[in-house]
């Protein structure tokens, strides 16, 4: 497989995966797993998140300081390392949210152009 | 920074977690155990790639393979004390050689001087062109000064005497000797130094005969005065009279005399003003261009109506122009110190040309090292790099240990110069000496990395991991060539410090003209106001004199206004008869009581010497020396002729080496000197000459002069309590007082030739050591073959003597042209000195024989039988 390629989806995938978790981390903290669930949940299982470009996305935030961690123990009883929404990481949600609005009503506007009052 | 935050075993866990999670999740769906748990991984994707990912983005990596490396490179260096401890001892000594030196050019040189916008402080210098050019800081006079401070708009200017002189200071129940420096008004606001209580002088202070009033230095007011905070106002007893302490200087203040205290110049035309003895310093004032200053000086300056330069210099071009005050101040001294900066960059060079031998043997070494690195799938640029990290390493090593070196050598050098030799009050290891050193160390380790590096490129797989045989002829050839170019710089350092080395024994060892045995000299300052009365100095000599002759074991007693070896006073004298009636010149002065010829014993060659009956109101007397008869009569006795219209001279001595003051040169010279009787000494002149001189007084003992010191002052006491020595000095001291900066020249360049020395004869003992090691097999056979030892010593010595000839030649062709800018500094030897180059040979081949002989000693423990079965 070309690397080239992969690396090239995954930046596609980076923003947008990032503003998912940060949008999902809104209602409490939550482990990795239950993220992930939650995006496929809400997304009304229209993303399939594969679960093994969550973490190091996560990694990411964590090091940018948008979400803390913290290993606790999970409802079924099981260790689990939590994520939580830091300050900075609301503002970032606040500040991509926006954008990402901006885009989506931008491309509309452009595919579907008799929409437009 | 570079710390991992977290653990790669964590991230794991967490995926571990995530997994179980997942499949717990798709059991409780109704899956099977083992399914639920593959589906949770179908679901993750690649487990590996995101570990891999997570360590990635961590930004450590490089990191992680540089602290590798490291520890590799430790491990290696651990493993080879001896090589280590030789490198960082090369390092530190070479390197040492150069923080010191550097911190030299930069406290001179690169530092700025210590008072506000030093760059716009300046000075002036006096450029002439014509048959004798030259460009220089020259004095002014009081002419030049009063068109200085007022036609001058662009600048505040101030004048002082360019050093500071001894005066006496009656302080509570004691006298003390200090250091006073003359200032004219606002020589502090050029500076731009305030006093910490108290004020500058004032104009009307700075005005001929104006108010006596002076400004302490803060150290004099703390440690005489107990910095009594009612100092201002008060009169204390200057130079026999009450001055008022206007202003203390802030602790640490500095200026370029660096006087313990301050008095107002009072300059003017008359006296002092009437010759060159102003030092200029000048302050650009806001708005203001030095090209502006310089052409309202040199507007100012030509209308003149006597220009002295003109006189000095007749048909010559004469213009000013300001120079930067750190500039003016250091600019004697430049040459010497870029010198040594470039005899410490030969240092570096010739390290870096043994270390690059000693690595590039110890790369060949490893040849087999590399080679398995090689097979098991090292790439070519991570051996380079673990390469470039060791000499990185020892170069910083050696850097560190450097820099402690070049510490003790600096505070040895400090401690060799006289006082106020240096015209900066500390020579400070900064940050950018540390810079500088740090740029050092790197570069070493580039030069001599380089060589091992290349070879490191060349080395083959296959060949390397099969055979023994490790360096080849080439690279013993390369090893050769170093060596060879190490010894040519010592040998250019060798010659030069050879040459410095004649030249101070050329002048230590001029005939003195005089016994310089058996005699010790005090000096008291006559700075007093009680001593401006022609009676009362005379009667102090007399008195003195006759109590130092009571002295036990003193034969005789004088008192000179200089002394043999000092500088002395520079006087017009105007040939009064005969064919040279008119003739106009500058001669030397000295006012001696009688005894002085008889103390010092200097040879009399014609007429008589000073007596007692030359006073105050007999014929007015003098005794020139034979440079006088020389120069003025054509080496004929001068004994009858006049001088000064109405002087006799009555008779003639023989030269005496005095610290040049007439003529740009030699350190140590014999001028012509004119000997006045200290009755004689024109009573106008009198306070100014003690102003500029402290006389000596000299006694010679039969014995040892040991104990003198204390019953010379017990003589003067009893004549003057309040007159203190100011110190006691033999004539060898003097001697090498005036001979200072040779003495240092032959220090530093000698204690750098001697290092160079050293590294050359290491470097030479490593090669041939090295090759004994490398062909003990080869010698082996040759011998079991018949050769003998001495045969094989000398085809293995060979080697090290052929490189070590090779750069002989090599250095002497250098000297040819390099030595000729030595030219300057160099007296009563020439610069192609036959016995210097033959003791550079001699020393250069003794110890290329003993570097190259002692390796080889050891081929005569080699024994055949133990080779050949090795084979």
């Amino acid at each position: 497989m070309s690397t080239q390629e992969a690396k090239e989806r995954l930046d596609l995938l980076q923003g947008t995966l990032d503003l998912l978790i940060l949008r999902t981390l809104i209602f409490g903290s939550q482990h990795g797993q239950g993220i992930a669930r939650a995006i496929q949940q809400t997304s009304d299982e229209e993303f399939l998140v594969e679960h093994g470009a969550l973490y190091p996305a996560l990694q990411r935030l964590e090091e940018r300081g948008s979400i803390s961690a913290k290993w606790g123990i999970s409802s079924n009883n099981r260790k689990a390392r939590f994520y939580t929404l830091t300050a900075a990481g609301r503002k970032q949600l606040v500040k991509e949210t926006a954008k990402w609005k901006r885009l989506a009503a931008a491309i509309g506007r452009i595919l579907d152009p008799a929409r437009e009052d | 920074m570079f710390r991992r935050k977290r653990k790669a075993s964590d991230f794991s866990a967490e995926i571990e977690a995530h997994i179980q999670h997942e499949s717990e999740r798709l059991r409780e769906q109704g899956l099977s155990e083992e399914d639920a748990r593959a589906a949770a991984r179908r679901a993750f994707g690649n487990i590996m790639q995101a570990e891999e990912r997570f360590y990635e983005s961590g930004r450590q990596l490089w990191w992680d393979h540089l602290v590798q490396d490291l520890r590799f490179g430790l491990r290696m260096l651990e493993r080879n004390a001896g090589f280590t401890v030789t490198v960082i001892l090369t390092l530190a000594l070479s390197i040492g050689a150069n923080t010191a030196i550097f911190s030299i050019v930069n406290a001179l040189i690169l530092k700025s001087l210590p008072y506000s916008h030093p760059e716009r402080m300046g000075t002036i210098y006096t450029q002439i062109t014509g048959p004798v050019a030259s460009d220089e800081r020259h004095k002014l006079n009081g002419e030049q000064w009063e068109l200085l401070r007022d036609s001058v708009p662009s600048l505040l200017s101030a004048v002082s005497s360019p050093r500071t002189s001894g005066i006496n200071l009656q302080a509570n129940s004691h006298v003390e000797y200090v250091h006073g420096g003359r200032i004219s008004a606002q020589y502090f606001d050029v500076l731009a130094v305030q006093p910490v209580i108290g004020r500058n002088f004032s104009e009307d202070e700075d005005r001929p005969h104006g108010p006596k009033s002076t400004i302490l230095s803060y150290r004099l007011w703390r440690n005489t005065f107990s910095s009594h905070p009612n100092i201002l106002g008060q009169p204390i007893l200057l130079k026999g009279e009450p001055f008022t302490v206007i202003g203390v200087l802030p602790e640490g203040a500095t200026t370029p005399l660096n006087a313990d205290l301050y008095t107002a110049l009072q300059p003017s035309r008359e006296g002092e003003g009437s010759g060159t003895n102003f030092e200029s310093v000048t302050r650009l004032r806001d708005g203001a261009t030095w090209q502006q200053a310089d052409a309202e000086i040199n507007h100012a300056w030509s209308l003149r109506a006597h220009r002295y330069e003109l006189k000095d210099h007749p048909g010559a071009q004469v213009t000013y122009h300001s120079v930067q005050l750190q500039k003016g101040q250091t600019d004697s001294l430049r040459p010497q110190v870029l010198a040594l900066m470039l005899a410490a960059g030969f240092i570096l060079l010739i390290a870096s040309a043994n270390l690059a031998g000693l690595t590039l043997v110890r790369m060949l070494r490893r040849t087999s090292e590399v080679a398995t690195r090689l097979a098991l799938g090292a790439s070519r640029w991570q051996i380079q790099k673990q390469f470039w990290v060791e000499n990185l390493l020892l170069a910083l090593v050696g850097g560190a240990v450097g820099i402690g070196v070049g510490f003790l050598a600096l505070r040895c050098f400090l401690l060799l110069l006289p006082e106020h030799f240096l015209p900066v009050t500390g020579v400070p290891l900064d940050g950018r000496v540390m810079g500088f050193t740090l740029a050092v160390s790197l570069f070493t380790s580039i030069l001599f990395g380089m060589l091992p590096a290349l070879a490191a490129r060349n080395v083959d797989l296959r060949s390397s991991m099969t055979s023994h045989a490790v360096a080849g002829s080439g690279s013993q050839r390369l090893r050769q060539g170093l060596i060879a170019g190490e010894v040519a710089l010592t040998v250019v350092l060798l010659a030069a410090s050879g040459l410095l080395i004649r030249t101070l024994v050329h002048l230590e060892t001029l005939p003195p003209g005089f016994n310089s045995n058996g005699v010790m000299t005090g000096k008291a300052s006559l700075d007093d106001r009680r001593f401006h009365d022609p009676e009362v100095f005379r009667k102090l000599l007399d008195e003195s004199i006759a109590a130092m002759r009571q002295i036990p074991g003193v034969q005789n007693a004088a008192v000179g206004m200089s002394l043999p070896y000092e500088r002395t006073l520079n006087d017009g004298v105007i040939l009064s008869d005969g064919k040279e009636a008119g003739q106009q010149d500058q001669t030397d002065v000295v006012y001696v009581t009688p005894g002085y010829f008889g103390t010092l014993q200097m040879p009399l060659s014609a007429g008589r010497v000073l007596t007692e009956a030359d006073g105050p109101s007999a014929q007015r007397v003098v005794v020139v020396n034979e440079a006088f008869a020389r120069k003025f009569y054509g080496g004929t006795n001068p004994v009858g002729r006049y001088i000064n219209k109405d002087t006799l001279i009555v008779g003639e001595v023989a030269d005496v080496s005095v610290s040049s003051g007439l003529y740009e040169g030699a350190p140590l010279v014999s001028e012509q000197t004119m000997y006045i009787p200290a009755a004689q000494v024109n009573p106008q002149s009198l306070a100014l000459l003690h102003v500029w001189f402290q006389p000596s007084w000299i006694v010679r003992a039969a014995g040892s002069v040991d104990g003198l010191t204390a019953q010379m002052q017990r003589a003067l006491a009893s004549v003057d309590p309040n007159l203190p020595f100011s110190g006691f000095y033999r004539m060898r001291d003097l001697l090498a007082k005036t001979l200072a900066t040779q003495r240092v020249e032959v220090a530093l360049l000698s204690a750098m030739a001697a290092l160079a020395l050293l590294l050359s004869a290491v470097g030479i003992f490593a090669l041939v050591s090295n090759m004994v090691a490398q062909r003990t097999r080869e010698i082996g056979i040759r011998m079991a073959l018949g050769s003998t030892v001495r045969q094989a010593m000398v085809q293995i010595g060979r080697s090290g003597a052929g490189a070590s000839v090779l750069g002989l030649f090599l250095g002497l062709a250098l000297c040819v042209g390099a030595l000729r800018v030595m030219r300057s500094v160099l007296y009563g030897v020439s610069v192609y000195d036959v016995p210097t180059i033959v003791t550079v040979i001699l020393t250069l081949a003794s110890v290329t024989l003993i570097a190259t002989a002692v390796p080889t000693l050891r081929i005569a423990r080699i024994d055949p039988a133990k080779t050949l079965r090795d084979e």
